[in-house]
């Protein structure tokens, strides 16, 4: 596991990438806001709404394979909770498409909604992370007066969690090469609390050399960063189309349907 | 790969229940930081950020459960946190870690971080360190027996009293498709199971730091290596399976199953079922809906809201009130959450056919809460 995993495309260039971080946060929390705001029987309204992620997506150059990927890897609880809907809203609803109407119950129009929204939320997020790169996004929380403790949290949980997985992964490949399967539970259940222990153990002093190494580098209790926020015409614009394009998605085009 | 995520999604939320959880949550964290900011060394600041890849790494040491193979749990961490490093670092601990989880893992999302902040950081942090202090005690010396139940009741409270929240937010969100009770039932009972993984490994994590590092805990050195009696074991075990057996039937049973055909009987239902004008789209029912329903799923229904929207109590029947303790329908309730366990562990028996050891891929990609994961 790796940052470059999750992280390979936030660094490239792009139109999308130039955009300002804030803007960028801030459109897809707006985009968000919107697409939840649709009722749970909302399909045919959703469509629109399926532009502006995948147009991001496009011209920040991130692979349609990758953003697919993550959706499909993320969706098995969704999938549970579309699937409860048909057990039990059995109302049926009259659904036109074109000149063709037909019956429908209730429950398998809001799995449909559901498997839209999740999806178009999703590629929303992975647009706006696989443009933006972490520290980037920081930098606009902390701009956006985010509690400043809780972003130089996220800064250092991003800097070690990775190393930290691995150290996780490698510590139980070794206790499953060891054949600690066949033991009996109350001693595997030992061993993960001793594994989990001493990694709290080693951790804490990690940490200190971590403190001690931030003072010796000039730390006197606040974040530096190089990293340079500026807003410019571009973002400017870039907020008034994704504002006015929300506003269509959300009353125009449900008016336009009905 | 995770079968249960706890994480909850945008789309069991509305916009008014996320931006009122949001600010919730925002408030307590705002709160807990200003206090942890005055009272914490600032040797704690990096110590809180790598505590959350901590969390992240002891979530890769999984426990196969005994007598489920290609079953197995981890940890949640948050009870385990509070217990060590005191409630407010870890709420900004756990706050910061699903922050990541829904930025960089796209796992819960955006509007829900509100509520995935409370239900999995601030309430297992300060109910499940509350109580464990409770049990255990100030002293320097605690038994080990004593630790454990500490350990074992705070997980279960705090994990369980998380969960319980999920139904009870999409419930005012009014984006359940199914009765509250039956959501609530079935996300009580397994996370009862979920507590007690969670409680086990967390005490195994307190007996090692017992031995090795009594001074993380605020306790005195440990004579000799103490063995905790099978009689607490027991016990924590048969208390966690009648409260599952009772609490579960309690809220199973209060709503009979064919929610929807009694649905069908109510007014506003005849309504809905009255548009059959040529364009009755999707949308001309949810016009109805919005207009009838400022909580569009629970207003509607009076005599089926369980635990919210008491303000139209007064329609209910009073053999249908909350809770109802009736001899059959707790059976029945005992009976459902039997029948979803052995669905679970048998989607978790057939998932797990094939993978023996847990792939790193999917499980770093996807849920890390408080699960059963399937190997």
């Amino acid at each position: 596991m790796h940052h470059n995993y999750i992280d390979k495309f936030s660094h490239g260039d792009s139109p999308v990438h130039r955009l300002d971080a804030r803007a960028k946060l801030l459109a897809v929390i707006a985009y968000t806001t919107v697409l939840a705001s649709f009722s749970r029987y909302a399909v045919a309204a959703l469509v629109p709404l399926a532009v502006a992620p995948l147009a991001m997506l496009w011209l920040g150059r991130v692979p349609t394979r990758f953003a697919v990927r993550r959706v499909a890897i993320l969706s098995p609880f969704i999938v549970m909770l579309c699937l409860l809907g048909p057990l039990y809203d059995r109302n049926l609803h009259w659904v036109a498409f074109g000149p063709w109407r037909f019956m429908i119950s209730g429950g398998w129009l809001t799995a449909a909604s559901i498997a839209v929204k999740f999806t178009l939320g999703l590629l929303a997020l992975t647009a706006l992370t696989c443009t933006t790169p972490f520290a980037l996004l920081l930098e606009a929380m902390r701009r956006t007066r985010v509690p400043r403790l809780l972003v130089m949290q996220l800064g250092f949980l991003y800097r070690y969690l990775f190393v930290l997985i691995d150290e996780g992964i490698r510590i139980r490949r070794g206790r499953d090469f060891r054949g600690a399967r066949r033991a009996r539970a109350t001693r595997r259940l030992a061993a993960v609390g001793g594994i989990i222990g001493s990694l709290f153990v080693r951790t804490m002093e990690r940490s200190e050399r971590i403190h001690v190494a931030m003072c010796a580098r000039g730390y006197r209790g606040e974040p530096h960063s190089l990293n340079r926020l500026r807003f410019r015409p571009a973002d400017g614009l870039f907020l008034a189309v994704i504002t006015l394009y929300l506003v269509v998605c959300r009353w125009g085009y449900p008016a336009l349907l009905s | 790969m995770e079968i249960l995520a706890m994480h909850m999604a945008n789309e069991l939320l509305s916009v008014p229940v996320a931006a009122i959880t949001l600010l919730v949550a925002g408030g307590a964290i705002a709160v807990t930081a200003r206090r942890a900011q005055k009272t914490l060394d600032p040797e704690w600041l990096p110590l809180m950020g790598v505590m959350g890849a901590f969390v992240f790494a002891a979530q890769m040491i999984n426990f196969t459960l005994p007598g489920m193979p290609g079953t197995s749990g981890h940890l949640g961490g948050g009870v385990l946190l509070a217990i060590l490093l005191g409630p407010s670092a870890a709420i900004i601990t756990m706050a910061s870690i699903l922050t990541i989880q829904c930025l960089i893992f796209q796992d819960g999302g955006l509007l829900a971080l509100g509520c995935n902040i409370i239900n999995m950081g601030i309430v297992p942090c300060i109910l499940g360190w509350w109580l464990y202090r409770v049990v255990s005690g100030k002293d320097a010396v605690v038994p080990a027996w004593r630790q454990y139940i500490a350990a074992w009741a705070g997980c279960l409270l705090g994990v369980t009293a998380g969960a319980a929240l999920v139904p009870i937010e999409s419930a005012f969100a009014g984006r359940l498709s199914i009765p509250v009770t039956h959501f609530l039932a079935v996300m009580i009972g397994v996370h009862l199971l979920i507590g007690v993984v969670e409680g086990a490994i967390t005490f195994a994590v307190l007996a090692y730091l017992r031995q090795a590092r009594p001074a993380c805990l605020g306790l005195a050195a440990a004579a000799q290596k103490e063995n905790i009696s099978r009689k607490a074991v027991a016990l924590s075990l048969v208390i966690t399976a009648l409260l599952l057996a009772g609490v579960v039937s309690w809220f199973a049973s209060t709503k009979p199953d064919g929610l929807e055909w009694s649905y069908l009987d109510h007014k506003y239902a005849q309504a809905q079922s009255a548009i059959k004008r040529p364009s009755g789209t999707i949308d001309a029912v949810d016009e109805l809906q919005t207009k009838y329903a400022p909580l569009p799923d629970y207003s509607a229904r009076p005599t089926h809201m369980g635990a919210v929207g008491a303000e139209n109590t007064d329609e209910a029947p009073s053999d249908d009130a909350w809770p109802n303790i009736n001899g059959w329908t707790s059976l029945a309730g005992v009976v459902g959450t039997a029948v979803t366990l052995v669905a679970v562990y048998a989607v978790a028996i057939l998932l797990g056919r094939n993978k023996r050891v847990l792939g790193s891929g999917p499980s770093l990609t996807s849920g890390r809460s408080e699960c059963i994961t399937t190997i």
